[in-house]
């Protein structure tokens, strides 16, 4: 069942959570939500599922309109952060609560119930825990339980709000394979909802951006951490180096110093805040260079990459407060033989310009 | 680049009577402004001061080569002694590029911001008043569409009486009855003494000990029975109901119920309100009997037997009189379990979210139960009954 969201605002009292988001999660899909806490992305999820009302805009489920269904109508399984199982059920009561308490004419007999609840244990690899009781199960567990209970009722569609924010970072990283492999296997359109962007890079198709009430940007994993649209989706994904300053035709000012750029649209004169990776940095002791001065503060080699700290410099060698990230291979370092404590050029190989919102402080 | 000293920049200060000019020429930052902002301003004090008023100075950009925050601070610290003095000042040929950073630079907007008059932190009286009235609303409101939920959700249940969820009924019923009957018993036996003793006090002096059976019987059966009951209830049931749902929405249970396709209306609080209708008046009867009985054994000690004081009660109390006190504490078993179910499903999040449920369902429970105690007994009072 294809989702589709129509300019929907929503505010509580003075706090704008969603600004007029519209947004299109084709069928079959798993797309993830991403953004900093506080950014509305929950408030979307349960907008979708009937949990909140909008205070305008509509929710298309199947190219129907569906902002006056109710919940129940509308065929979601959610699954909740911190799991939402029935604490007084045992696992198995839990998945099978949905399908016992249809009315009696949709209501299957028990033997299929059975069978269909052994079948969904099996699917989240717990079988053998149908008999426990919630209290008695790991964090991990209890997710994949609640997760086989939403798949219960045979959803159109499945939303899941942070599924794996309340687990330790190992369980995380296994969960969200199994959960990429489980999708792949049963091909619902599934939302998911998260703050980490390993999280969402990793296991989505589609990863939409939202920051403060707004669609950033929408795109597939590479596309949004290749190129992204603005400098919230750059500096939220990834570390990276920012350099404020002021674009002069082919350059851009940063403080006494230049840097060249691969064009951009911003008008020249205006100010401007430059991205770069730290892998999109080199190192250059040349006094001629186009590059920021800067300090080496320290080295980290590790497997094959090193990791190069450096402080920025001002006109008179002293450190300023901006902190520099740069990422070589180990051979680069060898043969440009900088060490701890040198002066040298940040030279970028590919630098992103965005023009500067905020007030001139 | 390294710092960069071979830019150069001149300032060249021409004046004429009121009228001056100012051409700039070169790279003008940080390092090219430092002798030319004294020099240029020592000849813009000297002119000014040597013609006053309506002063007249532009100064022409058209030789600039670069301009930072430097030089435009430069330009602004000129503008400034300007106006300072009443004159004006005019800018020549500025490149198009710059002009975002001129506006971007507006010194007295940006550090001293007009304060937004219509924005204020402190409220006043009215306003408190208003939002008071505004939120007493809202919850008027909410418990309105609560009222008519429930009653909904009754219809329902007499209409397929087999799906409600009986075995939640019986808990719940076991739970806020019979385990309530110690505390019940204890205080309606209290009850009964204090109320037997304090009226033979005063009833005694006019020799009329024997009157206390008909003034205790009559008082427990239509009032104080049902009343303590609720006020007991109010504070175990009512506090239990919204703490029990209340940590199921928090820890979203509720929200997962209602994806699940299931009313927690129907499934959480129509058990708990059935429970309350049964309970209430069983456990209001039962305290009854044990006030009556406690204020006979009391009047042993002033020689009245108890053949006596029960010919004296079975006298005063009619049917009507015992139907009157349990209809009174059927409406308060409905208040109490109604009340403590919403609490519960109006919870915010967080675990004191719960606490503070309780908390509002005993209180507003207690004062409903007064209420409607006080209208019944206008009601009463008219009616005879």
């Amino acid at each position: 069942m294809s989702i589709q969201v129509n300019s929907i605002y929503k505010s509580f009292g003075d706090f704008k959570a969603l600004d007029n988001v519209s947004l299109e999660f084709p069928t079959g899909k798993l797309v993830a939500l991403l953004g900093p806490s506080g950014c509305g992305k929950t408030t979307l999820l349960r907008i979708i599922a009937g949990l909140e009302t909008a205070d305008s805009g509509q929710v298309i489920l199947d190219g129907q309109d569906a902002s006056d269904r109710h919940v129940r109508e509308r065929q979601v399984g959610f699954v909740f952060q911190h799991y939402a199982l029935f604490k007084h059920m045992t696992v198995f009561e839990n998945v099978a609560f949905g399908l016992r308490v249809k009315p009696r004419r949709e209501r299957p007999s028990e033997a299929v119930i059975k069978k269909k609840v052994h079948d969904l244990l099996a699917l989240v690899q717990l079988d053998w825990l149908a008999d426990r009781f919630p209290s008695q199960l790991s964090g991990g567990q209890r997710q994949r339980i609640a997760l086989a209970r939403a798949l219960a009722v045979e959803p159109k569609v499945l939303l899941l709000d942070e599924p794996f924010g309340a687990l330790d970072a190992k369980v995380r990283k296994e969960l969200r394979r199994w959960l990429r492999r489980l999708h792949d296997e049963i091909h619902v359109t599934s939302i998911f909802v998260t703050h980490d962007q390993e999280e969402a890079l990793e296991v989505a198709d589609e990863v939409v951006l939202m920051n403060q009430g707004k669609v950033e940007q929408v795109g597939t994993p590479d596309q949004v951490y290749d190129k992204p649209a603005t400098p919230f989706v750059y500096s939220f994904l990834g570390s990276v180096n920012l350099f404020h300053g002021r674009v002069d035709g082919e350059v851009v000012h940063v403080g006494p110093h230049q840097l060249v750029h691969g064009g951009s649209t911003v008008a020249d004169g205006s100010s401007v805040v430059a991205f770069a990776r730290p892998h999109e940095l080199t190192i250059s002791k040349d006094p001629e260079s186009l590059g920021v001065y800067a300090v080496i503060e320290r080295v980290l080699t590790f497997g094959a990459t090193s990791r190069i700290e450096l402080i920025g410099l001002d006109i008179n060698e002293e450190k300023t407060s901006q902190n520099y990230e740069v990422e070589l291979t180990r051979l680069e370092v060898a043969s440009l033989n900088v060490a701890e404590g040198d002066h040298v050029y940040l030279v970028p190989k590919k630098l992103s310009v965005f023009e500067h919102k905020g007030t001139a402080a | 680049m390294p710092i960069n000293d071979n830019h150069n920049a001149l300032a060249d200060w021409q004046s004429e009577g009121v009228r001056a000019t100012l051409k700039l020429t070169g790279h003008f930052n940080a390092h090219t402004l430092g002798g030319l902002w004294s020099t240029t301003r020592n000849d813009q004090t000297v002119w000014l001061s040597s013609n006053g008023a309506s002063c007249q100075l532009s100064i022409d950009l058209a030789q600039v080569s670069y301009l930072d925050g430097a030089g435009i601070a430069f330009i602004i610290d000129l503008k400034h002694a300007q106006e300072a003095a009443g004159g004006s000042l005019t800018l020549l040929n500025l490149d198009k590029r710059y002009e975002p950073l001129i506006n971007q630079y507006q010194p007295v907007k940006n550090l001293f911001p007009t304060d937004e008059s219509d924005h204020h932190d402190s409220t006043n009286l009215i306003e408190r008043v208003g939002k008071g009235m505004y939120e007493l609303a809202e919850d008027a409101k909410l418990q309105t569409v609560f009222v008519g939920q429930i009653a909904s959700s009754i219809g329902w249940a007499i209409r397929y009486p087999r799906q409600v969820r009986w075995n939640d009924f019986i808990n719940v019923a076991v739970e806020a009855g019979v385990a309530a009957l110690p505390i019940v018993s204890l205080v309606a036996f209290l009850i009964g003494v204090i109320l037997a003793f304090q009226s033979a006090i005063g009833l005694k002096q006019f020799g009329a000990e024997t009157f206390v059976a008909n003034l205790v019987s009559l008082s427990i059966f239509r009032e104080l029975g049902p009343l303590m009951t609720a006020i007991l209830l109010a504070g175990r049931s009512s506090a239990a109901f919204a703490a029990e749902i209340g940590t199921m929405t928090v820890n979203n249970e509720v929200d997962a119920l209602v994806t699940g396709g299931i009313d927690p209306i129907r499934f959480l609080v129509l058990p708990r309100m059935l429970a309350g209708l049964l309970v209430a008046p069983i456990l209001s009867l039962f305290s009854d009997l044990i006030g009556v009985f406690a204020a006979s054994l009391t009047m042993l000690a002033y020689q009245i037997p108890f053949v006596t004081f029960y010919e004296a009660v079975l006298k005063t109390i009619h049917v009507n009189d015992i139907m009157s006190g349990l209809t009174k504490s059927l409406l308060f078993g409905l208040i109490i379990a109604g009340v403590g179910c919403l609490r519960g499903m109006q919870t915010g999040t967080g675990a004191a979210a719960v606490g503070l449920s309780a908390t509002r369902a005993v209180v507003s429970s207690l004062i409903l139960i007064v209420v409607v105690d006080g209208l019944f007994a206008y009601i009463s009072y008219k009616t005879g009954f």
